[in-house]
């Protein structure tokens, strides 16, 4: 049949194609995706250096607990990796509540393709899309505040893996948009548990326990982590390989989960005949 | 699947559950009920309530052969969109089969899709931040249309809809008319045998209708089979080989155009012209004996004037009662035609309303 795999990477690119072209016609969409990265990490940033004292006497006690003084460049990888990941954790069910909301989801499942290519395309749009911020907060942590951050193959990997991490839980998602439709309060509940749990302003150890347990079943964790044991405090793979394959084993696993819900969830929606509604 | 045959469905049936309302919706339910009358009487049982299940397609069977324009027709909520749906595999039958090309629709969903284009009713079915020429681009790649291939057909299809001109704009500065021969451009991509249109020219001028007519005759001309969905009488009246009439998810009737005007060939068609509404003496004209139906219609010629239509096996007999009736009801008759029966005559015969009920 038509599913062959250069009619799947067609649809794939095409679904990518179409939202990059879409995205770019709303003029403010792209402001906000320069702004928010250097204004959400700089709150953080001026706290933390109050919290420091004039003379920055509270960075011994930081540097004890993270292994680093460079509390800047600290909070600027959390913050920022935190933003990326939340943009590709909802990157996939945000396109196809839109794709409701228009009136244009029928027309794309009516077709041959197959449609999981059809939302990754998409996904992948809004993961390109969120890269642009990434570099607006590199580029101000190292011009304004002079963060030197170690890019390397291994970091870069480190990113690859978390966003297929982040695929699998936003394909979770689609799903749960199929079923339910409106989504906003669990994915801010999401977000808010990313949040307070993954470490992203300060290190796991001011945590309670058990909150340190919970973080341990977060990918978000050790992506945050890794970056920053990898590129602030100039860790090799040999420190940081076990958690390194931890955050494979979690996209791998929540690949698969996210396109089995999603498989299982298109067919009972089909079923009940609610694919149209929202 | 016989050759001869490009859709076939047997006994297709599709049932919608509703699920028990919880103590909030309830509570609702009733403030509502109290606020005014019940909107959804009629899909109320003899006990008063709403069943736990809506038939909206209730074991229809037809083929349609290949080559040929079907037309679907039935007041608005009769089944027609659920019966595409399933078609184009949107929506699993709750039972029942049925074969597109050859391929079941829920065995083979993808190979059904795949000798499909479907136009659904609606304008948002394309991108309307997106040009012309982008949305074809994208669908050409979900039809599986060869990249050497799609420029030269969303070439084509953009000449033959008279798009080309405005092929570089987004869909957003395009007139309804303009949007729905895009929308048929795209079901159109991959050259497929068969086509759905769910009511292509709801939301149209005249102009634009009578031009689109124009092109579902054409693409009969090329091979296409076509089911066409529709709650104007006319229009299936002039397109379609065959027409199936569905009320209540149930087909009642099927055969070309002229067979079913043969049918009730013997009736008569009395059209009534009154100076108001007619509301309260429906129910009376229809209980007259030889009456097969009643619809009323607000004139549509700029006068405050409304006309009622009553399909009698004889109209020399219903004419002095009917008029009677009339009378009794306080209205006065402005004008009075028997004539001959139409396509809508033979809807109003067979189900005792309007299309537009």
């Amino acid at each position: 049949m038509s599913k062959t795999m250069p009619h799947t990477v067609r649809v794939f690119l095409a679904a990518a194609q179409r939202d990059f072209r879409i995205t770019t016609r709303y003029g403010d969409f792209v402001v906000g995706m320069l702004v928010w990265p250097i204004l959400m990490p700089s709150l953080t940033v001026f706290a933390a250096k109050a919290l420091a004292g004039p003379d920055g006497a509270g960075l011994s006690a930081f540097a004890e607990r993270t292994g680093t003084t460079d509390y800047v460049g600290f909070v600027f990888a959390g913050m920022v990796l935190w933003m990326w990941l939340n943009m590709v954790l909802w990157s996939v069910g945000g396109a196809l509540r839109s794709e409701q909301r228009l009136g244009t989801l029928e027309c794309n499942w009516m077709t041959p393709a197959p449609r999981l290519a059809i939302l990754l395309g998409s996904g992948v749009n809004q993961m390109i899309v969120s890269v642009i911020p990434v570099f607006v907060s590199l580029a101000v942590c190292t011009a304004a505040w002079g963060v030197r951050f170690a890019v390397t193959p291994l970091v870069g990997l480190v990113f690859l893996v978390s966003t297929i991490a982040m695929f699998g839980m936003a394909l979770a998602f689609a799903s749960l948009v199929l079923f339910l439709k409106e989504l906003n309060a669990a994915v801010f509940f999401l977000r808010g548990v990313f949040m307070v749990f993954c470490g992203l302003t300060s290190p796991l150890a001011v945590l309670p326990p058990w909150m340190r347990a919970v973080s341990k079943a977060l990918p978000l964790t050790y992506s945050i982590d890794l970056v920053r044991r990898l590129s602030l405090a100039g860790a090799s793979y040999a420190d940081v390989s076990r958690d390194f394959w931890v955050l494979a084993a979690f996209a791998a696993g929540l690949m698969v989960a996210g396109c089995l819900a999603f498989l299982i969830v298109d067919r009972a929606v089909k079923r009940s005949g609610t694919l149209g509604q929202y | 699947m016989s050759v001869a045959n490009a859709i076939e469905v047997e006994d297709l049936r599709r049932t919608f559950t509703r699920r028990a309302p919880n103590k909030l919706t309830r509570m609702f339910s009733r403030q509502r009920a109290n606020g005014g009358a019940s909107a959804n009487a009629a899909e109320r049982d003899d006990t008063g309530r709403r069943p736990a299940a809506l038939v909206a397609v209730d074991g229809i069977s037809f083929d349609i052969r290949v080559g040929e324009i079907f037309g679907l027709l039935g007041p608005n909520g009769a089944g027609k969109t659920t019966t595409i749906k399933m078609l184009c595999t949107l929506l699993e039958p709750t039972s029942g089969t049925a074969r597109v090309a050859g391929f079941d629709i829920v065995r083979d969903p993808a190979g059904a899709r795949a000798s499909l284009g479907t136009v659904l009713s609606g304008e948002r079915s394309l991108y309307w931040k997106l040009t012309g020429r982008e949305n074809l681009e994208y669908f050409a790649a979900l039809y599986d249309v060869e990249p050497s291939t799609a420029r030269e057909r969303i070439r084509e299809l953009l000449d033959r809809f008279e798009l080309t001109d405005k092929a570089n704009e987004l869909v957003e500065r395009y007139s309804t008319g303009m949007r729905q021969r895009l929308s048929i451009a795209r079901a159109l991509l991959a050259s497929p045998p068969v086509l759905l249109l769910d009511e292509p020219t709801a939301g149209l001028d005249p102009q634009s209708a009578r031009n689109l007519r124009e092109v579902v005759r054409e693409l009969k001309d090329e091979g296409h089979t076509i089911l066409l969905t529709t709650h104007y009488m006319a229009e299936a009246d002039e397109l379609s080989d065959r027409i199936a009439i569905i009320d209540h998810g149930k087909v009642i009737a099927l055969d070309t155009p002229a067979a079913l005007k043969q049918h009730i060939q013997q009736m008569h068609s009395v059209e009534v012209e009154t100076d108001r509404a007619p509301d309260g003496i429906l129910d009376e004209l229809r209980s007259l004996s030889l009456v097969r139906g009643v619809e009323s219609v607000q004139s549509g010629n700029g006068y405050q004037t409304w006309t009622i239509r009553v399909i009698t096996e004889d109209s020399r007999q219903t004419l002095d009662a009917l008029l009677d009736l009339l009378r009794a009801g306080g209205e006065r008759v402005l004008n009075l035609r028997v004539a001959e029966p139409t396509l809508e005559d033979v809807f109003i015969a067979l189900t005792g309303k309007s299309l537009r009920d």
